[in-house]
């Protein structure tokens, strides 16, 4: 029995930060890199199956991403999965999330995984596609934004509650093995150590390039995504003051702005 | 003048011999009881790990000597109970040597080399020494029972606030039962011993080299008139004495046999416990080594040999419940039950034979004898636990080895959870950016050298809150200010500095401290400086004390005492005098962990201010509630927070205009407890540097660049 959990690690902002000098991206020197939160959930999801088996559940996470992913994998490793397997080659660069999901389609048909778990989405880019682009190829059900789950290893089906707008719930019983995109909340992942994180070091993270997965540089990238990205920016503020002074100073600058937009 | 070697006592006189076959067959026995319980007291120490506290043994010994000898740490706070204990500490070590004195000359000297030196002049000093010992021994245990019975002390009150009514170990009665056996046993040895005295003169009343000299036993000798006025005979006395002696014997035997497996064994165990403190306890914490698979204490098996001694040397005194801050405000808990719980824990766990099955050796949960998660988390690692113990048990080490594994099983509140990655993201608890750290340098009218770039004097290491939190920031430069018109030659770490860890590894979070550790141990160890100053004592107390064990020493000084010599040697001159009425808060980490109590107070009479203490002071100050990660812990709702506690105290003071502390989070703790106190606008609380301030007058430039 195998669980593999796909996983990214995204960049949060500093709260000054430049965008880069081509405008398609933040200045890396402005990100901080975690694990996305969603896969924390996820991940969790995929031990809580492992840990309550009688059989035994091999977890395997994997994440495609240049050398620094390895800091995110090591804290999945750490939280207790089985295996990590970090994809990349430098043309990958600018992938959008379809092509994500196409490596990591062939790095599952390799690994012939029972199920497979998502996130619903990554924190920087907020796609919401990588998981469901992977059900797509591999041609498997799949279920988004679960809130839930009942399943046993060995289970031809799963129950899943997936979590609607305005606070509704559908319960889904979808056949395995499936694809699963798991929502935050959905349990409460635990916390990963850093002298747990220290240990998992001495864990080895299996390093796959294109070759290995019978890709190449044809198939990945931003020249072979079906959505690139033009540029990124910051909106130009609305117009917002803060009034200061004491009340009656206060009230007549109100009293004038109003004014002003009445043209008098 | 009799034959001074007929003034003696005769022992075992007119005894069957049969009888003293059977008084040395219950001696053995009571002997061969009594190492058999040592034998398995040790067995359940040595179930414990190593420890490495073998080094100086014998300076270690003599210090022992010398606190036992003083009782220095047994009248702390607690004058009346320290020298009742004093009398029977003595009262009972002379009659031990007594004892020891009659058995050397009567069962070891005589038999063998026919030697006799217990008689004459030696035999009547030694007779008025024992006498006055045992009076002294029967007066202490008098006050004792006094104290249990009738003065209602809280803390020996061994109701537990961590556990409710109904509880099987709520009340642990089985504690009193156990005092009140040990007093009376005690005391009806003590006291039928000068019955016998008596008895024996009253018997020999005719005799003269006994009845002649009964002065020199005056306890008995008081007694004997007595027994005579009441009309005992020397024929009665002769037939009472073999029931009296027989009882006497045998209690004191039996009292022998129990010592390993009652109260009594604080007796050993306290010394040892003395002999084995570790003077930086909780100051300088335990590292977890490399190849240890988990951190922190998880079963009985993890602690060391010296955390089980230590269970043992309790005597439930509850110093430390009354100075525990957090059972102050009614958390729960109380350092001394978390000791009797591991110790009732480890002898059900470790006396037998055989060591039970893994899953029965968790220290943690909610069954008899475990501990509380809340109780761990609810420790502020303030450390008035340790500094008052009588007899050196180190609660604080124990408390954070056990969170160590509470941390690694992700057992904390989800915000506390938060803030470890938030540290271990940015470096700081703030979450703000490194590029940060210094900004609140901006506005100076001068430039702070970057200390990795250029050569300082002095480095100065600003923390987390002195360097983040805008109330502060205010007081970081107003140091700033200061350091720079003393002319020092300063620098900060910028971006580099990451926050200390302190209260991180006081967390339990090991793994993230040691991160930070070596990161600044790296970053201070490229840098070219003299020595270390900061404001903020809990970076003073990881730099100082445990940076050490990760191979960076440094010299290190909390602001307070370079200011004092600044101020001394006229480098900070003070152009006017405060006329405030003041108190002084110590910071735990500046004085109780690393005795820095007079530099403040030197300071504040240097500014002209009149301090008026509190009530509890110096080595016994109030935490603030801040300490051991619980700043980052909101507290719960419904008690009071001990920052509140403390501003009660203050207000008793009266006339009283601030509140000075000189730690940035004993600012922010008591300015936002002086707000729902009832004192707000009675007086207000300042950082030491504050009131610096207000005494020096800076150049108009300055003051006019100066953002407020």
């Amino acid at each position: 029995m195998k669980i593999l959990v796909a996983v990214k690690q995204v960049a949060a902002l500093e709260e000054d930060f430049e965008i880069r000098a081509d405008g398609k991206d933040v200045d890396e020197d402005f990100m901080l890199y975690d694990l996305n939160e969603w896969d924390d959930y996820s991940l969790e999801e995929a031990m809580k199956i492992k840990e309550s088996s009688d059989v035994e559940v091999e977890v395997v996470v994997v994440s495609v991403g240049p050398d620094r992913v390895d800091e995110s994998l090591r804290k999945c490793l750490a939280k207790g999965a089985d295996r990590a397997i970090r994809v990349w080659d430098d043309s990958a660069e600018g992938s959008d999330a379809i092509v994500v999901g196409r490596i990591l389609t062939e790095v599952i048909k390799k690994e012939a995984p029972d199920m497979v778990f998502a996130g619903v989405q990554s924190s920087d880019q907020a796609y919401a596609s990588t998981g469901i682009s992977i059900a797509s190829y591999l041609n498997w059900p799949h279920a988004a934004v679960v809130a839930d789950l009942q399943y046993k290893p060995g289970d031809n089906k799963a129950v899943v509650r997936r979590e609607l707008e305005g606070g509704l719930l559908q319960e889904v019983e979808i056949n395995c093995p499936a694809v699963l995109t798991i929502q935050l909340g959905i349990n409460k992942p635990r916390y990963a150590s850093l002298r747990g994180i220290k240990q998992a070091a001495t864990k080895p993270i299996e390093e796959v390039s294109l070759g290995d997965l019978s890709l190449t540089a044809n198939d990945v990238g931003a020249a072979n995504s079906m959505s690139r990205v033009r540029r990124m920016y910051v909106p130009e503020k609305g117009r917002a003051t803060m009034i200061e002074g004491t009340l009656a100073e206060q009230a007549a600058k109100i009293i004038q702005i109003i004014n002003e937009f009445k043209g008098a | 003048m009799n034959d001074p070697t007929q003034i003696t006592r005769i022992l075992f006189q007119d005894f069957d011999p049969k009888a003293i076959y059977l008084f040395y067959a219950i001696g053995y026995l009571a002997i061969a009881v009594f190492i058999y319980g040592v034998y398995v007291q040790i067995r359940k120490y040595r179930r414990g790990k190593s420890d490495g506290s073998w080094n100086e043994l014998f300076q270690r010994f003599v210090e022992m000597v010398k606190t036992m000898a003083t009782h220095r740490t047994l009248v702390r706070r607690d004058k009346s109970a320290g020298r009742a204990h004093g009398l029977i500490f003595f009262g009972f070590v002379l009659l031990f040597i007594g004892t020891a004195t009659i058995t050397l000359e009567y069962d070891i000297l005589e038999p063998l080399f026919g030697v006799k030196f217990w008689y004459g002049n030696f035999y009547l000093m030694f007779s008025l020494v024992l006498d006055l010992a045992g009076f002294g021994l029967i007066a202490g245990l008098i006050y004792m029972m006094y104290r249990r019975k009738w003065l209602n002390l809280p803390k020996l009150d061994y109701k537990r606030v961590d556990r409710q009514e109904g509880d099987p170990d709520f009340d642990r009665s089985q504690y009193r039962r156990e005092d009140w056996a040990f007093l009376w046993s005690f005391i009806l040895i003590g006291i039928t011993g000068f019955i016998l005295e008596a008895t024996r003169l009253v018997w020999l009343s005719d005799s003269p080299h006994v009845w002649d000299y009964r002065f020199w036993s005056p306890v008995g000798a008081m007694l004997a008139h007595i027994m005579q006025a009441l009309g005992l005979t020397a024929d009665g006395a002769g037939s009472f004495r073999p029931v009296l002696w027989w009882f006497h014997g045998v209690l004191s035997l039996t009292f022998i046999a129990c010592i390993p497996f009652t109260k009594i064994k604080h007796i050993f165990t306290a010394a040892t416990s003395l002999m084995f403190k570790d003077p930086l306890a909780g100051r300088r914490l335990p590292r977890v080594p490399d190849d240890q698979k988990t951190a922190g204490y998880k079963n009985i098996t993890d602690l060391t040999w010296k955390n089980l001694l230590h269970l043992d040397a309790c005597t439930k005194c509850g110093r430390c419940q009354e100075a525990c801050p957090a059972n102050a405000v009614g958390a729960p808990l109380s350092p001394r039950d978390v000791i009797l719980s591991l110790r009732e824990f480890a002898n059900k766990a470790l006396s037998s034979k055989e060591l039970p099955k893994e899953a029965e050796l968790d220290i943690h949960g909610k069954d008899v004898g475990q501990v509380f998660m809340e109780t761990l988390w609810s420790c502020r690692t303030c450390l008035a636990c340790v500094e008052i113990c009588p007899v050196a048990v180190e609660h604080v080490p124990i408390i954070v080895q056990m969170r160590r594994n509470l941390v690694e099983a992700g057992e904390m509140e989800p915000i506390l959870e938060k803030t470890l990655q938030t540290i271990h993201k940015t470096g700081n608890s703030f979450g703000e950016s490194k590029r940060k750290r210094a900004a609140w340098a901006k506005d100076l009218p001068f430039e702070i050298k970057d200390a990795r770039t250029e050569p300082v004097d002095i480095l100065w290491f600003v923390g987390d809150y002195a360097s983040f939190d805008p109330r502060n920031q205010k007081v970081t430069r107003s140091f700033a200010k200061l350091m720079h018109n003393a002319g020092i030659n300063f620098g900060l770490l910028f971006e580099a500095e990451l926050n200390s860890g302190n209260d991180l590894r006081r967390v339990g979070e090991e793994g993230l401290y040691e991160l930070l550790a070596t990161s600044n141990i790296g970053t201070l160890q490229a840098c070219d400086f003299k020595s270390i100053v900061t404001t903020d004592p809990h970076s003073f107390n990881t730099i100082r004390n445990e940076y050490p064990d990760f191979g960076g020493k440094f010299e290190i000084n909390h602001y307070t005492t370079l200011v004092k010599q600044l101020i001394e040697n006229g480098q900070i001159k003070l152009k006017k005098k405060l006329d405030y009425r003041v108190t002084f808060h110590d910071p735990c980490h500046l004085g109780r962990y690393n005795k820095g109590f007079d530099a403040p107070r030197d300071v504040i009479k240097l500014l002209g201010c009149e301090l008026v203490e509190m009530a509890r002071n110096r080595d016994n100050s109030f935490c603030c509630g801040a300490g051991g990660g619980r700043i980052w812990i909101p507290d719960p709702v419904g008690i009071e927070k001990p920052s509140a506690n403390r501003m009660r105290e203050a207000g008793q003071i009266e006339g009283l205009d601030v509140f000075i502390v000189s730690c940035p989070k004993d600012l922010t703790m008591f300015e936002d407890a002086l707000k729902t106190s009832g004192y707000e606008g009675k007086f207000i609380v300042r950082e030491l540097i504050e009131l610096i301030d207000e005494c020096v007058e800076y150049e108009v430039w300055e003051e006019a660049a100066l953002p407020e």
